[in-house]
This record gives structure tokens, sequence and C-alpha cells, in this order.
């Protein structure tokens, strides 16, 4: 997939491709981890010392084994990558692949000591797994439909290329006090949830100029807080000036007494958003003033040499497609609602935007097996341009299949567990691993959403329950990110046993509604009750939602619903046994 | 305890931290904060939370103490003394300088750095370049990867 200018047809690539600097870096990045890997099984690295740079390179040691944690840099992957995925999940893990809220790729069962070899393999495709973990800026996340997304101003990927090469072996930034995730979008959707990020930039084009806005300050976890916004309308120039001014103030400010109040959301609190963008505007001011600053700033050619590798592949000039759906959707009831749920608007005619769904019954959302993968990568082939995605709700996305293709794609993905017809929709849950993995959970996860799963799938549609985020972490880390559920479940240990922390309202932000963290609604419970408790959840929404909201045909959403009632009707019919 | 400077060679000097006034104007004293002046051409020992003054920008050495290898406030701190205040002399990392971390160090403005006792010479010296070049510009190499 090298540029082919001379040959007249499309210059396209859809996604980054390495040139001889970055293959060098990757290269030298394995080798320097590998001779660290050596050295900590030598007895020359402590455990703690090795646990810092392993962590970079993606490497947790879990509950059970290693997880390695691949970036999948802002979800995205060409066809090659997932068949390289596919290959390691078969050749050193145990057949499947775990697709995270990070949209990155995990492993449950390396041996510690052939990560160097998977990474290896990973760098021939132009992967790697840096900064998966530990505290430093991790992989930036986007939009998965960017590109495509009908709502869409500005193509965040070359800006997310652009910060994850600046932001990859950082001499100054690479030892923060703790993690630290930079979200992009680029649509009036926010599909990136930006306002729950260390940093949310939002791209938009104001009289031809791109410029972004700037939250800082955001996050889940044990203190879900919604981003402030510290700067409007910054030039693309400044991008790098001045994410540099926001790290340093939190590099030198950010708490680093207690790992709970080390994130930059904490700092921001304690100076005031206001207090903490003076300070960044002061630095901002001096780095523009130096040698240095000058020549970060980011160059027109530069972000055209970006800009390049995500140009628009060569759609074909397609009929609108509507009257062939139509008539396959009548034919077909369970085409119609995949249709309806799992398949979205393409900027371009006659084709689509397609949601492949992990969360089959009986699969712990997210899990994927190596035959999955190539088939995905197959499918990605023949009905697009070998363009795949990862959502943050641990979905595949094919963001180029043309509408003729989607009966065809549908009956391929219903053979192979890749068609549940739920995207967005309440069985879509989004999951951690949790205690049957994750040393850090307080309780499972993945048999909770199982269990939930089980007992809603045949009920969602036929009561139309519509777009209901359901979200479950195992603990206080929130990787399932249950704070922004409009239902969150959180996993807490009440003296050695397990309990769930039920709460209502919380929100991700789009164009509809803003975002919002969600309220806890009252005492936990335990596991035999969740699913019961999300039925008397559901009942009073059905009771209680208005037949039709503003101009729609749809009956009123679950979170209209919700912010309109408020939560004590819940809490009355949830504790009235109790009482 | 073995000192390296940038290029790995292993340097042999009298700086040390000055504990008590006493023994600030020695040769080599590194002096505190609150007892240096800066005509004193006395060196300068700073922890990694130090506020960069400009009076510092004087001093004829500067160590900073790192108190845990992976505390990234001495990397931002280096930084400002360069680039900020325009420190040129030599700037060595002291307390737990972890040989991994060396790069990292040099980038941000070190050129020596005072290795703990245990640390292994050979590794810290092989670990001091681990890649040919980086994507963005450092106080050793300021121009990024798009502008060279």
């Amino acid at each position: 997939m090298l540029p082919c200018p001379a040959s007249g047809k499309a210059n396209h690539h859809l996604m980054y491709q390495y040139n001889n600097f970055d293959k060098q870096f990757v290269a030298e990045r394995v080798s320097q981890y590998r001779d660290q890997t050596e050295r900590y099984l030598a007895g020359e690295l402590s455990e703690d010392e090795f646990l810092q740079l392993r962590l970079r390179n993606g490497l947790y040691v879990q509950r059970l084994a290693p997880m390695l944690r691949v970036a999948v840099p802002y979800g995205t992957l060409s066809s090659a990558q997932l068949r390289a995925l596919a290959r390691v999940a078969r050749d050193y893990d145990r057949g499947y692949g775990h697709l995270s809220t990070r949209q990155n790729m995990q492993f449950n069962w390396p041996e510690l000591a052939s990560v160097p070899d998977i990474l290896e393999d990973l760098a021939k495709v132009e992967m790697h797994a840096i900064q998966t973990s530990g505290n430093c800026i991790r992989n930036v996340t986007t939009d998965e439909y960017a590109g495509v997304a009908a709502d869409e101003s500005v193509d965040p990927r070359p800006y997310c290329e652009i910060i994850r090469q600046w932001s990859t072996a950082h001499p100054e930034f690479d030892w923060l006090p703790r993690k630290f995730k930079i979200a992009v979008t680029g649509a009036s959707d926010d599909r990136a949830a930006v306002d729950v990020h260390d940093i949310g930039l939002h791209v938009r084009q104001v009289a031809g100029e791109v410029v972004f806005d700037v939250k800082v300050g955001g996050g889940l976890g044990r203190t879900p807080v919604i981003g402030s916004t510290i700067k409007t309308d910054l030039p693309v120039a400044d991008l790098l000036t001045y994410l540099e001014a926001i790290m340093r103030v939190y590099n030198r400010y950010g708490r680093r007494d207690n790992k709970y109040k080390a994130r930059i959301k904490i700092l921001v609190r304690a100076l005031t958003a206001d207090k903490f963008r003076d300070q960044v505007n002061a630095e901002w001011a001096e780095i523009l003033g130096s040698q240095r600053g000058k020549a970060s700033r980011l160059p027109t050619s530069e972000v055209q040499r970006m800009e390049t590798f995500f140009a628009p592949p060569e759609y074909a000039a397609l009929e609108d497609a509507t009257k062939l759906l139509s008539n396959q959707r009548m034919v077909e009831p369970e085409f119609d609602r995949w249709m309806r749920h799992n398949v979205t608007a393409h900027k371009r005619p006659g084709y689509a935007v397609v949601v492949l769904s992990t969360k089959a019954f009986g699969i712990p959302p997210g899990d994927v097996t190596d035959a999955q993968m190539e088939l995905v990568a197959d499918w990605a082939d023949q009905f697009g341009f070998g363009d795949i995605r990862i959502s943050h709700q641990q979905n595949f996305v094919l963001p180029d299949v043309r509408a003729d293709g989607l009966l065809e794609l549908w009956q391929l993905a219903s053979a192979n567990d890749l068609a549940s017809a739920n995207a967005g929709l309440l069985t879509d849950i989004i999951c951690c691993p949790g205690g049957d993995y994750c040393s850090l959970a307080n309780a499972k996860s993945i048999p909770v959403a199982e269990a939930i799963q089980d007992h809603f799938a045949q009920y969602e549609d036929l009561v139309n329950l519509g777009d209901l985020d359901l979200n479950i972490s195992g603990c206080m880390n929130a990787c399932g990110h249950h704070h922004v559920g409009h239902i969150g479940i959180l996993g807490v240990d009440k003296k050695g046993e397990e309990f769930y922390q039920i709460s209502l309202g919380g929100h991700s932000g789009d164009a509809g509604a803003e975002a919002s963290i969600g309220k806890i609604v009252g005492p936990s419970v335990s596991r035999s009750e969740v699913v019961g408790v999300i039925d008397e959840i559901i009942d009073v929404y059905l009771a209680q939602r208005l037949p039709q909201s503003g101009s729609s045909e749809q009956p009123e959403s679950f979170l209209n619903c919700f912010r309109r009632i408020g939560m004590a009707p819940f809490k009355e019919q949830i504790y009235a046994d109790a009482e | 305890m073995p000192t390296l400077n940038n290029q790995g060679e292993v340097i042999n000097d009298a700086w040390f931290v000055s504990e008590q006034a006493a023994d600030d104007g020695k040769p080599g004293a590194m002096v505190p904060a609150d007892r240096w002046q800066p005509d004193s051409g006395a060196g300068l020992y700073l922890g990694v939370d130090a506020e960069p003054e400009a009076t510092y920008s004087a001093a004829a050495f500067i160590g900073i103490d790192f108190p845990a290898f992976n505390d990234g406030r001495g990397l931002s701190l280096a930084v400002l003394l360069r680039e900020r205040l325009g420190f040129t002399g030599e700037l060595r990392a002291l307390g737990d300088v972890h040989p991994d971390m060396l790069h990292y160090l040099q980038r941000s403005g070190f050129t020596s750095f005072e290795l703990p006792a245990e640390r292994n010479l050979a590794t810290a010296q092989a670990a001091l370049q681990p890649y040919t070049a980086y994507y963005q510009g450092s106080i050793a190499e300021p121009t990024p990867v798009f502008r060279r």
C-alpha cells in the first residue's frame, strides 16, 4: 500500500503508512523492550522497576496471566493488521482477543517471555503496544465513524496521528503523575466522549480554518467529572504547543502522593478551571517565545502530509440503494432489525457504515476469536476498502460497505455470531473484563452482562426500548465506563462479597444531549438481584415515557425520560419491598 | 557512585551535596537553594519540585535530586532551567537515577548522571541511546521530525 501517484489510480491509504523513520523507531522500541525483559528475567531489574517499563509496552500482569494491550491507534485497522492480530491470538494466546473500550485489542494469555516476539511480529504490520498503559499519554481515541460520518465537519484522524507521534516517547511527558487520555472528535455527535477525557479536543472548521476547542479534566474512575473548556478556536498550528503547555502544568503540579488524586481532573478542580487556564496560558506564551516552541508549531505542509493518508478512497458513483434495501428488508425481518440498529448513514450515496456486534449471547462483550478476526478482515476487503474500526462500545465497524452488499454481509455475519442486531440498545453492553480476568476488579462483570443480555434479548425490540446504554465496570477504575451509562453498574466489595451499585442518568454526550455523570440509585444489590433491579427500572421507564418526543415518531428515550421525571420514581419502585 | 556524561564516559569530579552551611564554601559543594548565593561560585542543589528562579542561570553547576526514578517533575524542571532560564552549565541527575531513564534525562537537558552504587555501569552505558532519533523536538535536538 505504498503511494503510487504515477499509476493514475487513487492515491488512497485509508490510514497512516509508516515511513523509514517510524519503522526504525518501532524496531528500536522492540529491541529496547527485549533487552529490558531479558534483564528482568536475569534478575537485574526488580519487579517494581520492570513494572514501569512493561506497562509502557502494554503488558499488565493480571489475575490469571499477563495481559498484553496492543495499540490500535484511534481505533483504525487495516485488514492486514487484523489478520496479524488473529495470528497473535492463535500463536501466542488461546485463540481469541478482546476489544477494549479504548479501541485497542487485548490478549489475555501471552507468556511474559514471548511478548518481545509478539511485538516484533506486530511491527511487521506497523503496529506496537507503546504507551497502552502506565502513567503516560495513552493511545489517542476518536470517533469510530471518522471520515465517513454524515455529521462530521473535520476528519479527526490526521490530528490523532500528529498527536500519536508527538506523544510517543516524549522526553518530558512519559512519567506523569497518572495515566493520561486524549480524545478527539470532529463531528456534531460526539461518539468519542471528549467530555470525559483528560483532554478532549473538538476539531471544527471556522471560515475555512481548522480550529480546536480544548477541554481538560474530564474523566471517569473514582471521581467522575465532565471536562472544562479552557480554550476555544485554537489554531491548528498551535495544537502541539498548547498540548505541551497543559502537560507541563500537569506534570509539575499534579499530585504524586496519592494515586487516587493524581489525575489532571483533581488538579483542575483544586486550582479551579479559570486558574488552571491562566497557568496554561502563561506557560503557552513562554513556549511560543522559545526557539524549540517555534519549531514545534505545525507547518501547513505537515498537516497536509497527514491529510493525504486519510484522503477518501475511490468511491464508485452509486445510486441510492433504498429501493433494493426496502424490498430485502420486507422479505427478511431479521435483516430489517439489523439495518435499523447496526447500519448508519454514510457520507456517500450507495454506501453504508456497519457495526459488527461482538455482543452475541453467551460471549463476553468484546471477545472475538481468531477466525472471526480473519472473517472481518476478509469482509472489509470484499465489501469495502480494507478499512476496519474498533468502537469504544467494543464492536467492529466496517466504514465503507456498498449498500447493495449489505444483505450478503448480514448473512455472513449472522452465520458467525457477529450480527447481533443490538447496536446502541440495552443488550449492547459495555463491559470490562472484570473479576474473571482482572486483578483490580472487586466483582465479576461478564456474568452480569450475560444475565442481562439473556433476560432482555427477545424483549427489547418488542417493546421498542430504543437507545439505552448499559455499562458495567468491575471496580472504581471504571474501565466499563459505568458513570456514563444511562444505566450504570459498578462492582463493589462488601466484606469479601460481590455487590453491585446501580446508577442512572449517565451519558457520554452527543448532539441531542449533553454529557452527564450517572447518580447512584440506592444501596448496592447482590449479583442475583441485578437482573430484577434492571427489570424494575425498565418497568418504570415503560410506564412513564411519553409516547412521542419532540418531532420524532419514536417514544421518549430512557435518558430523556429520566431527565424529566428524576430519580424518585425509580428509587421507589426498586426499594419498595425493602421498606 | 559512578557518574556518566552524555557520551557514556565515566567522569570523576568533586561535586558533592553540601549538608551543612560550614561546607558550602568548599570546592565542589552543591548548595541547597535556601543557602545558595548567585555570586558564590558554588553549585546549586535542587529538588524535583523546585521553582526555577531567574538567578539560577548564574550557577556554576546544578544537581537535581530524583526521589524516585519515575518522578517526571525533574524532567520538566530541567527543560525550564535550560529553555526558560538559559542555564548552560552542567546539569546532573542525582538520587534514584535509573539506566532506563537516561535517554529521557539527556533529552530534557541533563548532561551527567550520578548512578546509585548498585546500578550496573555497562547496562547504563548501553541504555544511554536506545533510539537513533525521536519524533518531537527536545533540549538535545530542538527540531521535531516534521522539520528535519
